[in-house]
């Protein structure tokens, strides 16, 4: 039997169900769907971005099942069973979380485009290692380019962000 | 210096701002652009019939369906928005797509039918100034050519003991801005359209799009801010024309939003340039003949490439006094790609050269680098280096007497090494023209607002690109009013919101901010005093401006929502031209920035690697207006020309891209550059100064190259003469001379 690859699975769906920034989302999705489109389209969760769509920049970082994962190479089926937080699921209207907050106050970013993927990439961080040194820090944000502040921003972003945990503690 | 949290910073660090490739709309289709498969070929047919017959296609549209002008460009408009007949590189537009998804639009764009005939490819400018080249446009392969001339070149050189001539090369650098190209286009119900597509001049896309749709400019609005990075890659149209003959064709909104391949394919870049400069010193070390050609790569079309090419050639010279000068310049039509506006603009190129030839004459006289820029410097009340009259300021001596002091500080620090691996440091300088320069229509304005809600409302025609601009409108409004940053509110990036200010280009953002409270401050100030005087019987002496409101013996006695109530708003607007010199020198600038740097490198012996250790900017540009947005643009910067000098190369192969995503054209990562950049502002400006603050959006971009690569020199010997530097470069060098089992002081060969 010839089996068309462009188009098969184009009209099927399957039925997926995971934990959205804590909230339980079921819906189908395309077999071929990548995890980034669903994230930023039907879900309308735009903080996720995208950019270089290999998984080479770190753009569209999410945390799946609390690890550091890039969605543009995830289908959107693999999220089936899982527990997902993007960006969003960081903060509250009323609050922000201290990363983020280290971010603003450290300039640890200019056009904001890789900035989502880095916070959540230096939160998965400092939740294994809560003082990171500079190795640990290159190790963990290597997954993630940015082109407007040539890492000095972000860097002392981190480093603030990791000062703040050691004195909540 | 204030360290001034950015207006927009909550929103770009909680994922909630909405960048215009995040919009979506009722009923929103989506855009996908046919390009070419050839850098040059002949159109024979273009046959769309099977793709309109997709289910979920709404609109196919070719070159028949482009109602008013079929081309675009900055400088002229000679790049067709849809081709008709001949095809110039391979993202040249051919046909696009409107469909229901980007699955769809996909698809279609596979059944759109065109037959080429293939035509010679002309991807060097060698090849394009052959005599039996083909021409790529009516006039022929040259786009342009520019030259400058002073002083008796042939006189000054025979009084030269010492002569150097090279040539460089420097390669197609990407902008690689994180978010693509992109946006919604979307049909207003009373006619008219939207366009949600970042640039760095919404006016001018309005100006353009309105020549290509045949629709007047009031019908166009462009939404334009915010931007997930330009740097000079989206001042010139990208995907706006297509979307919009879409949405004009189907009625519907609709989103384009470039893959990276796709930006990779379409989009403008860095000019590669050859610059080939004869330098030549006399007994005392003073230059004192310098010819230089330039020939620049400028791709299918022109954008802004004659104005990159002046540029260059008024940057010849940098910061160096030299009585005579002779600088040909020509930028050349070819099939690959298009070259176009970048942070820097030329200056990157031409700077790499000059100061490579400023440290092979040092060697060559055995001086060091800092003596040889020391005797050379201009100072104060020199002309610029066009011979115009420009800003006087200190800043050339102050970066080199500040970088030379780093620089010896570097040298004195140097660690123990491992026997594989070499140290070397390395410095140098530049100047950098901000604005467009004389003759260049280069207008301002701002306007300033107190509204019937109370709110102080500030608006200018800038887009915020990442940049920081938002940051240093809140700044100097807040300094120059005295209020507070609660009380006002900040409007850019909307052609139906905001008055004309020019692009948001060539350092000026800045500088035209503060320009633009200089004029709106007094006149706003008195009325809003006027008032206040009037309605709390006092005079207007007593009275101030200060957070909340009017201020009387150190307390607020009337917020300004109680000025404006029951009265007409209050507003006044200013437009001006970007300072240019009192000398009528085409393209010459007037306000210029300056810039010292130190590089450190180490250099793996056994790999070629090389890596930045230590990037250190001394930075002269007036006062700083926001800490962390002066630090980020010159970190930034300084980062992305570590790129260019060690990483950056957009491959061409018979006019195709061999890098086509960022596996293959890398740039740098947090691994690739020093922990620990560093950076010093010299803020003091002469006493009569009154241009205030300058703009450092591309200075920390132009001076990182050549001083990367005197601290090769000195870690292994190697004179670079092309850029990227590549580990196999390094490795042919130090094996042919035998650096790895040699002496340590590995230059010494060299010299």
């Amino acid at each position: 039997m010839e089996v068309n690859h462009q188009t098969a699975g184009r009209n099927e769906t399957m039925s997926v169900s995971f934990l959205l920034n804590g909230e339980h989302i079921q819906l189908n999705v395309s077999p071929v769907a990548r995890a980034v489109d669903l994230i930023r389209g039907e879900l309308d969760q735009t903080g996720t971005k995208i950019s270089c769509g290999i998984g080479r920049c770190g753009a569209c970082s999410i945390l799946v099942n609390e690890k550091l994962m890039v969605s543009c190479l995830l289908l959107a089926y693999q999220l089936d069973g899982t527990s997902v937080t993007t960006i969003e699921g960081l903060s509250s209207q009323d609050e922000i979380h201290p990363i983020q907050k280290a971010f603003l106050e450290e300039g640890g970013f200019q056009c904001g485009y890789c900035t989502p993927g880095m916070v959540l990439a230096t939160k998965y961080l400092l939740d294994s290692n809560a003082e990171p040194d500079q190795h640990a820090i290159q190790e963990a944000l290597s997954g993630n380019l940015c082109r407007c502040t040539g890492y000095g921003g972000i860097i002392r972003s981190v480093r603030c962000a990791t000062s703040n945990q050691e004195g909540v503690r | 210096m204030k360290k001034n949290i950015r207006p927009d910073g909550k929103e770009k660090v909680t994922g909630r701002l909405k960048y215009l490739t995040d919009l979506a709309f009722p009923n929103m289709l989506y855009g996908k652009i046919l390009r070419s498969p050839y850098p040059h070929a002949r159109i024979l047919s273009i046959s769309t019939d099977k793709a309109k017959q997709l289910p979920g296609v709404q609109a196919v549209i070719t070159h028949k369906d482009v109602p008013g002008l079929n081309g675009f460009g900055i400088v002229r408009p000679d790049q067709p928005v849809l081709c008709k007949d001949i095809v110039r590189y391979v993202g040249d537009a051919v046909a696009a797509v409107a469909a229901d998804s980007i699955e769809i639009a996909s698809r279609a764009l596979e059944l759109i039918d065109v037959q080429y005939e293939p035509l010679p490819v002309l991807d060097s400018p060698e090849k394009a100034l052959e005599a039996s080249a083909p021409l790529l446009h009516p006039d022929g392969n040259v786009l342009h050519r520019a030259s400058f001339q002073k002083g008796d070149i042939e006189a000054e050189f025979s009084k030269c003991t010492t002569v150097v001539e090279e040539t460089y090369h420097v390669p197609r650098q990407l902008h690689a801005y994180m978010e693509t190209e992109g946006g919604v286009i979307v049909p207003e119900k009373g006619g008219g359209l939207t366009v949600y597509v970042g640039t760095q001049h919404g006016f001018k896309d309005r100006f353009q799009l309105s020549r290509i749709l045949g629709v007047s400019e009031a019908d166009i609005r462009i939404v334009s801010s915010p931007m997930g990075g330009s740097f000079g890659g989206k001042d010139e149209l990208n995907i706006q024309p297509y979307g919009a003959l879409l949405a004009i064709a189907t009625g519907k909104p609709v989103k384009i939003h470039q893959t990276r391949q796709e930006s990779m394919r379409s989009s403008i870049k860095r000019h590669p340039m050859m610059i080939t400069m004869k330098t030549g010193v006399d007994r005392a070390g003073k230059l004192r003949a310098h010819q230089t050609t330039i020939v620049a790569d400028t791709g299918a079309y022109a954008t802004l490439g004659p104005a990159i090419l002046d540029f260059a050639v008024e940057h010849t010279c940098g910061p160096y006094l030299i009585p005579a000068v002779k600088t040909n310049g020509v930028s050349i039509f070819t099939n690959n790609g298009v070259s176009g506006e970048f942070r820097g603009f030329g200056g990157n190129q031409i700077t790499f050269a000059l100061e490579g030839q400023i440290d092979r004459l040092a060697a060559a006289i055995g001086i060091d680098g800092i003596d040889m820029r020391r005797r050379n410097i201009r100072n104060e009340h020199d002309l610029g280096p066009l011979g115009q009259r420009i800003a006087e300021t200190n800043g050339a001596s102050d970066v080199l007497q500040s970088a030379a002091a780093v620089y010896a500080e570097k040298k004195r620090l140097l660690s123990n090494q491992d026997p594989w691996k070499r140290i070397g440091t390395g410095m140098a300088i530049t100047m950098h023209g901000g604005g467009l320069g004389f003759g260049r229509l280069d207008p301002a304005g701002g306007r300033l607002s107190l509204k019937e809600d109370g709110e102080i409302e500030i608006s200018f025609g800038f887009e915020e690109a990442g940049q920081g601009i938002l940051g240093v409108i809140e700044a100097i409004t807040t300094e120059q009013l005295g209020c507070a940053k609660e009380d006002i509110s900040i409007v850019i990036g909307d052609t139906s919101l905001v008055p004309s200010s020019g692009s948001t280009t060539a350092s000026r953002g800045t500088s035209m901010v503060w320009h633009s409270l200089q004029r709106l401050k007094k006149p706003f100030l008195q009325k809003l005093l006027a008032r206040a005087a009037g309605i709390m019987g006092m005079k207007e002496e007593q009275l101030s401006i200060g957070p909340g409101g009017i201020w009387q013996n150190g307390e607020c006695r009337l917020s300004f929502r109680e000025l404006v109530s029951e009265q007409e708003p209050i507003i006044i607007s200013t437009q001006f031209d970007f300072p240019v010199s009192p000398d009528p020198i085409d393209s010459a600038h007037f306000l210029y920035t300056y810039s010292g740097v130190v590089a450190q490198v180490e250099v793996d012996l056994l790999t070629g690697r090389i890596n930045v250790g230590e990037l250190h900017q001394s930075i002269s540009a007036g006062p700083v207006v926001n800490e962390m947005g002066y630090l980020g643009q010159i970190e930034g910067g300084g980062v992305m020309a570590i790129g260019y000098t060690l990483m950056e190369d957009v491959i061409m192969a018979d006019g195709h891209y061999v890098t086509e995503n960022l596996d293959s054209y890398l740039i740098p990562g947090i691994k690739d550059v020093p922990f620990d950049l560093q950076m010093k502002a010299i803020e003091s400006l002469p006493e009569e100064d009154h241009h205030g603050p300058r703009g450092v959006g591309e200075i920390g971009t132009v001076a990182v190259a050549p001083a990367i690569a005197n601290a090769i020199w000195d870690a292994i010997g190697l004179r670079v003469s092309q850029l990227p530097v590549k580990p196999e470069a390094v490795l042919k060098s130090t094996k042919e001379r035998g650096v790895l089992h040699g002496s340590q002081s590995s230059n010494s060969g060299a010299k």
